[in-house]
């Protein structure tokens, strides 16, 4: 509170009319619980007209604060190392009542709008704006790297198939020994009728074919011999 | 409220070219620098009056004002202070003994830093620039309690003192002081304030005026003049005036060196001692040591020094009489040396740094405390140079009558700030590398051989070439016993994780080269890039006058060799490797400045216009509008590799790319209407390209710009009206041949052309801006071998203190306005085009670390494609390598060693398990069909 007081004593006798402004960073939790934590290089930009331009550095009460601003719409900008900030547009004007104090009125703005395009109010004063900014997010600043994953592997679509055809390949001897024999012989029945196993499956047909017979003009002569290729056992 | 969400969808697209989080702190590297600290602003200091533990701090010559650790020489915090564009180069940096904050005075403003982290206290502004600034050990009731209040002289029309309290900055009282005397310095005794003033006498000698006040009430309470008689003839001769002990003192010499008159501030009489002389050489320099605490015993220390040795002689100071007395005097000793001041309670100890020794005296007696004998200071120097001390600053501790632990902080005559504990070198910081104004990359020279070897092969008839290539295979093979000790090493290493460019000696990467910074002080000093901890060498090679500045350029005409050039002057080379000088003398020669050279144009600005001649003779004239300046000129890079003259389109079509070399980007201001044009030229016709006109600039804000391959960028900052944008942009332009795809324009079909003879076939230009959050003070673009890697936009953002790499796929002038992507520009990466470039924090090079004062930034291209080295510096300096599009040639930090050893012994398990299986299904196969 002193260092302002000063400021403001110090103003005065600079200039006859001049407006403070000062911006604190409140603690807002969850994202920033202690403003104390940020870094000293945490810096406050006013930028006004060309060529006019204010920098304040953060001070040990979470503040930055800019004595003696001159009539003018000013951007404010608050750079963080490990912090975003939304952007203010500040505006400086005469007072409306004639008096010496000029009132200071600040609102959000939006990057790549049309300057008039105003976001939420952040006050106004007269001769004096005490206004607070918070965090808008925190900059993360590294790529992870899609790393290994045994679960990630483990549900890629390839994996799965390997595995089912696996589990296939050992566990079925092990289904078909405990199968009760109805059903065993049901099954053998069922496959020795599948298209492509029993011995007239069209594997069993393809394997044995027999071109000696087929250019004899031999029908399908191929019924003896391996019987039970489809057979599992 | 959906405006909001713009910035958010463009921070979701497009993942490239972010920083890897293996990758930080391993392939980039920085030294967090302060500059070449400054005697008198540098001390020790506890930042929490009630621990023990202290820091060291400094006010440095490049302005920036720091906490460092001094056990390990990290950076605690840092403040660049802006020096308010002063002509005489005078900074303060004071701390009152039990304090929490220093204080700082520069410019025209004095500002309290809490010392533990940094931050602002309060500031106050000042109507003249400042000469002194000075805290009030005093205590006389009326202060705050915890802070001490602190003294300003300030100089300018009127100039003044000022008491500020400590603890608001509050003025308290000011003093204005007639006359036209010129403020001088202050001084403050337990009891008193003194103004020190100059006053130039009639016969042009100088006298010293003291006028002191009152601490509590500001008023005068004497005044008078120190008959200096005839002996100063300027203020130069003025050695030093005490500031805060018992008993202030002044002295001074006359201009040969041979008295030395003191006087204690506050009484008229002076003491006059002859100054014996030691050697032959004229004594140059007279510097005087006093303790700073208002409690200490008043006893003084003057440093001789000539040309090739100094010595010391210590004087104490009678409080009751205020007699000045000689005590005692520490022998002469060749070379140079530091003397630091240290206190503890009220004794005085003073420290002694020579070239191979460090030793500490009582102030009360000659005897020795302590003495450590220096072997080096481990740190490079150059060939055969003697590294010595420039100044120290000490902290002692005393047990009885021996020193029991001893900290010193010296900078060294090669630039670097070095910690001894005890004698023995702790901590370097490479402070010379804060002010490099030129940087090269070189290729060492054993790489180079290789490829000569490999040239010489190539080009000779194949017999000769076969016989020349056994032969080095032989000589290599004397390698092979080193290689195979090493070999286990090595499989360990790889195995561990530590990857291939970390193994020490090979560099088939190209990722070691070395970079040859030029610093301000005339030296020349050689990083390699690949550990860059370390200083290959540190030489001196121009002989500078104090106060003579040079504009260095350094280039690295062949592999191996790093020539630097001062302006018109001719070359002198190095070698890269040891920084052996080759041949020739280098000449300071101040000079018209060149804007810029590139192979035969040259460019000379010309009153306000560009000049620009070929082959000697003027070529063309760039004259800008009345009342337009041109603010910089840049070319497209002479080494510059395209790999593709077109840009292939989601539908294999081809959009071919207006490449010629000679173009550049002129960029020029008009102030009254505060407008700013950009230009494309061509260098060889001087023929208008392109042009573009900004108005509502910011032409105090920088605008910088870039030129590379078939496309430049620009960027500036913009003032408000109601329906623009106010804040800063990013432009950037692509030239091509014809905007139909598949259609090389009106140059089509010609296989050559000069654009002196032929009429001009102008590019088709696409341009779009984005606006950015921060302002962009320098633009760097990344450079490869071959030019196949896409190229990354290099930022320089001081707002943030970062470097910033923006993918060019992000800022594609292509990417279509008002509609999203269709199917083939999806496929190309285009999407669709939104006004603000959030820059996203993944793309900064310097991550989670703060790079401050980055001037510019240098790009070189690594032995493999992918792979662009990067050198930024300023005041820091940093460093890193870029893969814009992916390391695709070289196995990086994601190829886990591990996981594919794994996944080879898993197969080989499963091989082995499952053999048997088979084996046994084949043979019952076989079984059953038989």
């Amino acid at each position: 509170m002193l260092v302002l007081k000063s400021l403001t004593v110090l103003a005065g006798t600079s200039l006859a009319s001049a407006a403070n402004l000062t911006v604190s960073i409140p603690s807002s939790p969850p994202l920033l619980p202690n403003p104390a934590s940020l870094a000293p290089s945490t810096h406050a930009v006013l930028i006004g007209p060309p060529g006019v331009q204010y920098e304040a550095p953060i001070r040990r009460d979470n503040t930055f604060t800019f004595p003696d601003l001159a009539e003018a719409s000013y951007l404010l900008t608050v750079h963080s190392r490990d912090y975003f900030f939304p952007p203010l547009r500040v505006d400086v004007t005469k007072a409306a009542d004639g008096t010496q104090q000029e009132t200071v009125q600040a609102w959000q703005t939006f990057r790549g709008n049309e300057w008039s395009n105003k976001g939420p109010f952040y006050g106004s004063g007269n001769g004096e704006l005490r206004t607070q900014i918070q965090p808008s997010s925190q900059k993360n600043f590294y790529q992870d790297r899609g790393g290994f994953n045994i679960i990630d592997f483990v549900k890629s679509p390839m994996i799965l198939m390997a595995l089912v055809s696996v589990a296939f390949i050992f566990g079925m001897p092990y289904i078909m020994d405990n199968m009760d024999p109805e059903m065993k012989e049901e099954f053998d029945d069922m496959q020795k009728k599948g298209p492509l196993s029993g011995s007239s499956g069209a594997a069993a047909q393809l394997q044995n074919f027999d071109i000696a017979g087929w250019l004899a003009g031999k029908g399908s002569s191929t019924e003896q011999g391996a019987g039970d290729i489809g057979k599992k056992r | 409220m959906l405006l909001p969400l713009l910035p958010a969808a463009t921070l979701l697209l497009a993942p490239a070219c972010a920083v890897f989080s293996d990758e930080a702190w391993n392939v980039d590297y920085h030294f967090a620098l302060l500059g070449a600290p400054k005697e008198e602003t540098s001390f020790f200091h506890r930042p929490n009056p009630s621990s023990k533990a202290s820091l060291i701090y400094t006010l440095s010559e490049e302005h920036a004002l720091g906490a460092v650790n001094p056990r390990d020489g990290s950076l605690v915090w840092r403040q660049l202070l802006a020096s308010g564009g002063d002509s005489h180069n005078t900074s303060f940096l004071r701390a009152g003994e039990g304090q929490d904050v220093v204080i700082s005075g520069i410019g025209s403003e004095v500002a309290a830093w809490s010392a533990a982290d940094g931050r602002l206290v309060w500031n106050v502004h000042t109507d003249g620039p400042l000469e002194d600034v000075e805290i009030l050990e005093l205590s006389d009731g009326k202060e705050t309690v915890g802070a001490k209040d602190a003294v300003a002289l300030s100089g300018g029309e009127h100039p003044m003192v000022q008491r500020i309290d400590g603890a608001s900055g509050a003025v308290k009282w000011q003093y204005s002081i007639d006359g036209s005397d010129a403020p001088y310095q202050l001084s403050a005794s337990s009891t008193e304030v003194f103004a020190i003033l100059i006053h130039k006498t009639i016969l042009g000698y100088v006298k010293l005026r003291v006028v002191a006040l009152d601490p509590v009430t500001g008023l005068k309470t004497d005044e008078y003049m120190l008959s200096s008689e005839n002996e100063l003839a300027t203020a130069d001769n003025i050695i030093s005036v005490g500031a805060n002990s018992a008993s202030p003192i002044i002295a001074w010499t006359d201009a040969a060196h041979t008295t030395l008159k003191v006087n204690v501030v506050g009484t008229k009489s002076i003491s006059s001692f002859s100054i014996e002389k030691h050697d032959e050489n004229a004594i140059e320099r007279v510097k005087l040591h006093a303790p700073y605490h208002i409690n200490s015993l008043a006893h003084f220390l003057v440093h001789y020094e000539t040309a090739t040795s100094h010595w010391a002689e210590v004087y104490h100071i009678d409080l009751k009489n205020s007699k000045v007395e000689k005590a005692y005097s520490l022998p002469r000793v060749a070379g140079r040396g530091a003397f630091s001041t240290s206190t503890a309670d009220a004794n005085v100890y003073f420290t002694r740094v020579t070239r191979d020794e460090l030793s500490t005296v009582s102030s009360a007696s000659h005897g020795l405390l302590g003495r450590w004998s220096l072997s080096s200071f481990g740190v490079a120097g150059g060939v055969g140079e003697v590294i010595e001390p420039v100044h120290a600053v000490s902290e002692v501790s005393v047990k009885g009558d021996t020193v029991s632990a001893i900290r010193t902080t010296v900078l060294l005559s090669t630039g670097d700030w070095v910690l001894l504990r005890d004698g023995k070198a702790i901590w370097t910081r490479p402070e010379m590398l804060a002010s490099t104004v030129a940087v090269t990359f070189a290729m060492p020279a054993d790489m180079v051989t290789l490829a000569q070897q490999l040239e010489v092969e190539a080009h000779g008839n194949p017999v000769a070439a076969y016989i020349h290539r056994v032969q080095r295979h032989i000589t290599d093979l004397q390698k092979l016993p080193s290689f195979l000790v090493l070999m286990p090493k090595k499989i360990v290493q790889g195995f561990l994780g530590t990857s291939a460019d970390d193994a020490a000696g090979s560099d088939i990467f190209g990722f070691r080269q070395i970079i040859a910074c030029a610093t301000r002080s005339g030296r020349l000093v050689a990083l390699d890039a690949g550990h860059p901890d370390r200083t290959l060498w540190n030489r001196d090679v121009t002989d500078l006058k104090p106060g003579q500045s040079w504009r260095p350029s350094l280039s690295s005409t062949k592999d191996g060799v790093i020539q630097v050039s001062s302006v018109a002057g001719t070359g002198v080379d190095y070698n890269a490797t040891d920084g052996q000088q080759l041949a020739g003398d280098l000449p300071v020669i101040p000079d018209e400045p060149d804007l810029s050279t590139s192979r035969a144009v040259r460019y000379t600005m010309r009153g306000n216009s560009l000049e620009a001649t070929y082959d000697w003779s003027p070529s063309w004239t760039f004259t800008p509008t009345h009342g337009e300046r041109i603010l910089n000129l840049v070319p497209r890079p002479v080494d510059d590799p395209v790999a593709s003259i077109g840009k292939v389109l989601g539908d294999r079509r081809v959009l071919y790319k207006y490449l010629d070399s000679n173009i550049a980007l002129l960029a020029t201001a008009h102030d009254a209407s505060s407008k700013a044009n950009f230009y494309v030229l061509n260098t060889i016709s001087g023929a208008i390209l392109y042009s573009n006109t900004h108005p509502n600039i910011d032409l105090t804000a920088p605008i910088p710009t870039i030129m590379s391959e078939n496309w430049f960028a620009y960027s500036f900052t913009s003032e408000a009206s109601p329906d623009t944008t106010k804040g800063h942009h990013l432009v950037i332009g692509e030239l091509f041949e014809s905007l139909l795809p598949d259609h090389r324009g009106a140059m089509g079909a010609s296989s050559n052309y000069s654009v002196l003879h032929t009429p001009a076939s102008d590019p088709f230009t696409l341009t779009q801006t984005y606006q950015l959050p921060e302002p962009i003070s320098r633009l760097a673009v990344t450079r490869t071998r071959q030019g196949i890697t896409s190229r990354q936009l290099l930022a320089v953002l001081p707002a943030s203190n970062a470097l910033v790499g923006i993918p060019y796929g992000v800022v594609d002038p292509r990417r279509p306005v008002g509609r999203d992507a269709t199917k083939d520009e999806q496929a190309e990466g285009l999407m669709r085009y939104a006004p603000v470039l959030e820059l996203d924090p993944k793309w900064y090079l310097n991550h989670q670390r703060e790079v401050v004062g980055i001037k510019e930034v240098v790009t070189a291209p690594a032995l493999i494609e992918s792979t662009s080295l990067v050198f930024a510096y300023g005041l820091d300096v940093f460093g890193t390598r870029l893969s814009p599009s992916f390391s695709f040639d070289v196995l990086g930090r994601d190829f886990n060693k591990f996981q594919m050893l794994a996944t080879v012994a898993a197969l080989a398990v499963a091989t082995f398990v499952v053999t048997p299986l088979v084996m046994r299904k084949q043979v019952d196969q076989r079984w059953r069909f038989l």
